[in-house]
């Protein structure tokens, strides 16, 4: 008989994307024989994630903060404002270290099957936060998929009329990728989309 | 391209089955329902990872077993590889030489295939639906990225539809769809256009040697409610904007069906004798022979472009078409040198399509043996 702590250690940790119930066992395992202060470290950082990050009142991205850190870095180029779908995509981006403006989050994608609507997305707050005029050009970064296309054509819709400049990151093939391992509808589109040199 | 080996495992109703097929023709005879179309089936989802026959996967699984798996080893482009397929729980897992196959790509690049059931004879006469899987079959083989194109067109067209019977929305969202849904859709009809220009003329000059019938046929893909575009010369760009022209002089109507009334998903192709229309005034065997025009350039063309020929799958024609047209289509079968697998239930009725070298197979309740010393005097 396993003692009941143990088992419901075992039964939340397998509830984690990516872990069954052999490494959720050996997880709690780990845990548990863990030296010094691991357990009580781990239970604390999963406390305080909860208590402590949210979202950015601006740019809705995650911070411990009112406003996240790029919001507050005075170095980033506020005319420039990067739009992505989740945070994921952001640290994404960020990983580059090529871009330097801000980004807004808008934690989803137009989508009628999955029932996400405007209201549903942090567009809102998009619209709202352009309106003091510092914001002169949007790249509208969401993914190439039919959602995510849809989303960053509604937005250009609404976005030219107000005169911002709006730009979509370019599709095709990835760099460094082999082209041997490329899809071959992704292939098509590069190579319709060539360029001359 | 050539398939040296096959294995089924409880695959319908074979439980085991393994066969070193013929360098030319499989020839599988039996009584009705004993598990020749199954064969073939099993030899179409290994080569195209999709069912042959509509349906769920779980049908594919034998009665009372868990998980089917069709195993074939392949000489590709001078390399020999094995290919499996999984099926079980409801969904389907490919194997490259013992490797999960991530994407249907990879796969689709190098096995092509061509099956030719009696339901495509039918084609001509049926349903709008029926021609547009069957010019679709035709497209995924000549350009593989079509599979995953025209999965994001019926992505769209679902999220538009599903905008559409959410009664009245803001413009600029619904506009937002209707933009992507063209842009997806120009996308299928310059593919099923650029198919229709290469396959078209080899069909009506096959259609016209099968013979028999003076006037000409002609093979036609038009979308339907496009407007003044000139459809045959437009470039993708103007075809994305003739269809979102389409789709919104037509949304109060679609909002109120909650159903996108044009793009590729409505449209048909057109198969006229003599400049009318083959499926109100063809007789019967003319339109089969209409069908059989098509595939034969299908086969032909596929050859051209990939520069070897497709594996045949051709189940139970022969029994569909009148002796002269029969023996047409195995005349061609054996001269065009094509690996080609057969079913029938009377082998007299396949013997044109046979040589020397033929692989005859008996199918019984499931079981499938080698039937060459019954059938073949010469061979065992
Ligand atoms: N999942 C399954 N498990 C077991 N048996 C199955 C399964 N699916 C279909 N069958 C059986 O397979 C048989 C049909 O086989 P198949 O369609 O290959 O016949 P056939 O030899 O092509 O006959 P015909 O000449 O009439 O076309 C039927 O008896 C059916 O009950
Ligand atoms: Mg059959
Ligand atoms: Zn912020």
């Amino acid at each position: 008989m396993t003692p009941d702590p143990l088992n419901r250690l075992v039964a939340q940790l397998a509830k984690l994307p990516g872990i069954g119930e052999k490494t959720a066992q050996r997880l709690a395992f780990h845990i548990l024989r863990a030296p010094g202060e691991y357990a009580a470290e781990l239970s604390q950082a999963i406390r305080e994630v909860k208590e402590k990050v949210h979202l950015c009142t601006r740019c809705f991205s995650l911070t411990d903060t009112e406003l996240c850190g790029f919001c507050r870095d005075s170095k980033r180029d506020e005319r420039t404002l990067c739009v992505v779908e989740t945070f994921a995509d952001l640290m994404a981006l960020e990983r580059t270290r090529e871009f330097k403006g801000r980004y807004h989050v808008l934690h989803g994608v137009l989508s009628p099957l999955d029932g996400v609507g405007p209201e549903q997305l942090r567009i809102k707050e998009l619209l709202e936060r352009l309106g003091d005029g510092r914001v002169e050009e949007l790249i509208l970064a969401t993914n190439p998929d039919v959602e995510g296309e849809a989303t960053a054509l509604y937005l250009t819709r609404l976005l030219k009329p107000m005169g911002l400049r709006v730009s979509r990151i370019a599709q095709g093939l990835p760099m460094g990728g082999d082209l041997e391992y490329a899809d071959q509808a992704t292939l098509a589109k590069a190579l319709s989309a060539r360029r001359e040199l | 391209m050539r398939l040296l080996s096959l294995q089924v495992r409880d695959f319908r109703n074979l439980s085991q089955v393994s066969l070193a097929p013929s360098e030319h023709a499989t020839i599988a005879v039996g009584q009705n329902g004993q598990g020749k179309t199954n064969l073939l089936e099993a030899l179409y989802l290994l080569a195209t990872l999709k069912p042959l026959r509509a349906g769920r996967l779980s049908e594919l699984v034998r009665w009372g077993t868990q998980s089917a798996r069709v195993v074939g080893r392949f000489l590709l482009k001078g390399a020999e590889r094995e290919i499996a397929v999984e099926v079980g729980g409801g969904v389907r897992q490919a194997f490259v030489d013992g490797k999960k196959a991530a994407s249907l790509e990879d796969y689709f690049g190098g096995v092509s295939v061509v099956a030719f059931t009696p339901d495509d004879l039918e084609v001509v006469k049926g349903g709008p639906d029926a021609r547009r899987t069957f010019l679709d079959r035709a497209v995924f083989n000549r350009f593989p990225a079509y599979l995953k194109e025209s999965r994001e067109y019926g992505r769209a067209l679902k999220n538009r539809n599903r905008l559409l019977r959410a009664g009245p929305v803001e413009p600029a969202y619904l506009e937002a769809y209707d933009e992507t849904l063209a842009r997806a859709g120009a996308r299928v009809y310059v593919r099923r256009r650029a198919l229709m220009a290469e396959l078209g003329p080899r069909a009506r000059a096959t259609f016209e040697a099968i013979g028999r019938t003076p006037e000409p046929a002609a093979y036609g893909y038009h979308p339907a409610h496009l407007g003044e575009v000139d459809f045959a010369t437009a470039d993708e760009a103007t075809l994305a904007g003739a269809l979102r022209e389409a789709l919104a002089t037509r949304t109060r109507r679609d909002g109120e069906r909650g159903f996108t009334s044009v793009g590729p998903h409505v449209d048909d192709v057109t198969v006229t004798l003599g400049k009318r229309s083959a499926r109100a005034y063809a007789s019967q065997g003319q339109q089969r022979a209409l069908v059989l025009g098509w595939k034969i350039a299908e086969i032909e063309n596929l050859e051209a472009a990939l520069g070897f020929l497709p594996l045949l799958l051709l189940d139970d024609v022969s029994s569909e078409l009148d002796p002269e047209r029969n023996a047409y289509l195995m005349n061609y079968l054996s001269a065009s040198g094509a690996q080609v697998f057969l079913t029938t239930t009377d082998g007299s009725l396949v013997r044109g399509a046979a040589a020397e070298d033929s692989l005859w197979l008996g199918v019984r309740a499931g079981e499938v043996t080698s039937a060459g010393a019954v059938l073949e005097s010469s061979s065992v």
